[in-house]
């Protein structure tokens, strides 16, 4: 025999649950109304399925396969702010891509930072793939424009872009991606989230699609406790799919995004009730 | 403190209560609310803010007002001691010969602040000498060995040795004559048990003076947790705070103070060697609370 339920009580706690979790205060003050109103409805339901089913809805499905795309070659642009994840989730990719038969180079197009060149030339090594390679200080869009090039005349499938950290404020660091995106004409620009970084991860998804605009989202660092909330936040917000996760340093820890296994993450199990 | 200019938000919470000469249960819970959500949306801890706002809730009941202060600017007030005591006194690196060792997790700008710091000594007519003891990133060597150069500070790598007990033990031994030995260390976080066990065995085998946790501003609820972890595990004296350049208000920060007491000293703003700005409670405050 259920025991009865006050929509309002169950409401009123999820806020703070969610916030816990990262995930922004608007969108969880949605989602705890989009409760009420169902709990409301029936109140035979039982609390928890409603609230996973509620985070499912605020995640429509995202029928995208990146392994089967009519074009050669797919270029792949990767952007984000500075230290989310950016060329370790390149070489995953890249890895991920190989394993599945295709054939990759990654243009090197951060130019700015310290040992970023090194970098991810070892992460190309590790991966088996070529890395298209400046001088640092050079300019960005001309790296990623040859490597383009090189796909073209060697018949690669897949150009990755690994490109600077910038940050959302950053106006010229901003117009310069834009020329980046204007001359390598992406099919696939990715912004990349750092899944430990909070109520700002709107901030970013927002900023960086009214600046350069982006098609996904990849959300790194999730094999630590943080719980990715801003997954949810940025659908809710941004209406933007989440193609990858990212569960650890390594070039195998990369997974398609999985709906279910996410809310998993989001809400741990209900504890028994044992009254 | 400039009350006028408070966040919208919070305005509109005030204007609220403008012109009630005393304030209810009621009134105090609504303000409290308000704030949390400010709090909240700034990425200060669940525990942190209900902490926060109970406090001022209590206070904002029993104690009268200043003469001639007005209830509103008074619980405003409030608020912004309470996380002004959060933050404690002021402090700062010394100025002096160190060891300083800079721990965090992944990505939060530990390599670039070690070059920021070495720039900082330089100014202060302290040189100092970096060594790169992060032997698990790709090129890792490389960004710092490049960063010394560019602030002008010596250099210790060797991308051979894999144990970064030795690594350091031999690093401190080549820059003895240099005044501050900053260590850069690995990404890691309290999950990760290897990571975590190897940390602890380089601060036990180096004894540095300081152990800088470095926070990127727009860590989420997890940043008090994870200073707590690293703090219990080698002990933290302090906190560098990165990436206050974006849009992040940096409550994560706050909330590993509030967990660790241990004092912030530096904010990093921007990715050049010069972005560091000693830390200024009452700006990052401000900031905080959208001034
Ligand atoms: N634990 C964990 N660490 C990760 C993950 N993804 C990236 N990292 C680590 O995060 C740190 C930063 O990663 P990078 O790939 O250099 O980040 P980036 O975005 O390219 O950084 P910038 O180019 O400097 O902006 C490194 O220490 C990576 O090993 C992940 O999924 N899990
Ligand atoms: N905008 C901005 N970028 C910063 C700041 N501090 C560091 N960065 C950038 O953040 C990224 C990561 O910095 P790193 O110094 O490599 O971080 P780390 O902690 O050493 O990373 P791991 O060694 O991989 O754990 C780089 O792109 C830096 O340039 C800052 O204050 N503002
Ligand atoms: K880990
Ligand atoms: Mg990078
Ligand atoms: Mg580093």
């Amino acid at each position: 025999h259920r025991k009865k339920i006050d929509p309002d009580e169950v409401a009123d706690e999820i806020p703070l649950k969610l916030v816990e979790a990262d995930v922004s205060l608007e969108a969880a003050e949605d989602l705890a109304s989009l409760v009420r109103n169902k709990l409301k409805e029936d109140t035979t339901l039982d609390p928890n399925e409603v609230l996973s089913s509620s985070i499912l809805e605020m995640m429509p499905e995202y029928k995208f396969d990146v392994l089967n795309v009519n074009k050669k070659p797919f270029v792949v642009l990767f952007l984000g702010i500075n230290g989310t994840g950016k060329t370790t989730t390149i070489g995953k990719f890249a890895h991920y891509l190989k394993r599945n038969g295709k054939s990759v180079v990654i243009a090197a197009a951060d130019t700015f930072r310290a040992g970023a060149i090194e970098q991810i030339s070892l992460i190309g090594r590790e991966a088996g793939t070529e890395v298209i390679r400046h001088d640092r200080g050079s300019d960005p869009s001309s790296v990623a424009f040859d490597a383009i090039e090189h796909a073209r005349a060697r018949n690669i499938d897949y150009v990755l872009i690994d490109t600077a950290g910038r940050m959302n404020t950053n106006k010229n660091l901003l117009d310069e991606m834009k020329k980046i995106k204007r001359v390598s004409k992406p099919d696939l620009t990715l912004l990349v989230i750092d899944a430990v970084s909070g109520q700002d991860s709107v901030n970013q998804a927002r900023m960086f699609e009214e600046n350069v605009g982006y098609d996904g989202v990849i959300v790194t660092k999730l094999d630590t406790d943080a719980r990715g909330g801003s997954i949810l936040s940025i659908y809710h917000d941004l209406k933007k799919p989440v193609l990858f996760v990212c569960t650890g340093q390594g070039l195998d820890d990369i997974m398609p995004f999985d709906r279910n296994w996410y809310v998993r993450k989001l809400i741990p199990e209900p504890e028994n009730e044992t009254a | 403190m400039v009350l006028e200019s408070f966040s919208a938000s919070l305005r509109e919470t005030i204007r609220k209560i403008t012109g009630s000469s005393y304030i209810d249960k009621e009134t105090v819970k609504e303000i409290s609310k308000d704030l949390q959500r400010i709090l909240l949306k700034a990425d200060v801890n669940v525990k942190t803010v209900l902490q926060v706002t109970k406090e001022m809730e209590r206070r904002a009941l029993e104690e009268k007002p200043p003469a001639g202060m007005a209830h509103q600017d008074y619980m405003v007030r409030i608020i912004y001691e309470e996380l002004l005591k959060i933050l404690g006194e002021p402090s700062n690196v010394k100025l002096k010969p160190q060891t300083i060792m800079l721990v965090g997790l992944y990505g939060n700008g530990k390599t670039t602040t070690a070059g920021k710091l070495a720039r900082f000594f330089a100014k202060k007519g302290l040189n100092s000498g970096l060594i790169a003891a992060d032997v698990h990133r790709y090129a890792a060597y490389d960004q710092l060995k490049q960063i010394a150069s560019e602030v002008n500070a010596k250099f210790y790598g060797d991308q051979s040795e894999k144990d970064p007990v030795r690594l350091i033990k031999h690093g401190l031994e080549q820059l003895k004559d240099v005044a501050v030995k900053i260590i850069d260390t690995s990404g890691r976080d309290s999950m990760d048990a290897e990571l975590f066990d190897e940390i602890r065995r380089i601060k036990e085998a180096v004894a540095p003076d300081e152990v800088l946790m470095i926070i990127d501003a727009t860590m989420g609820q997890q940043a008090g947790p994870e200073a707590k972890a690293f703090n219990d595990a080698i002990g933290v004296t302090g906190i560098i705070i990165t990436k206050m350049d974006g849009t992040a208000k940096g409550g994560g920060a706050l909330s590993a103070v509030a967990e660790i007491h241990v004092p912030i000293y530096f904010i990093g703003t921007g990715e050049h060697m010069d972005d560091l700005e000693v830390f200024d409670p009452k700006k990052f405050l401000s900031r905080l609370l959208g001034l």
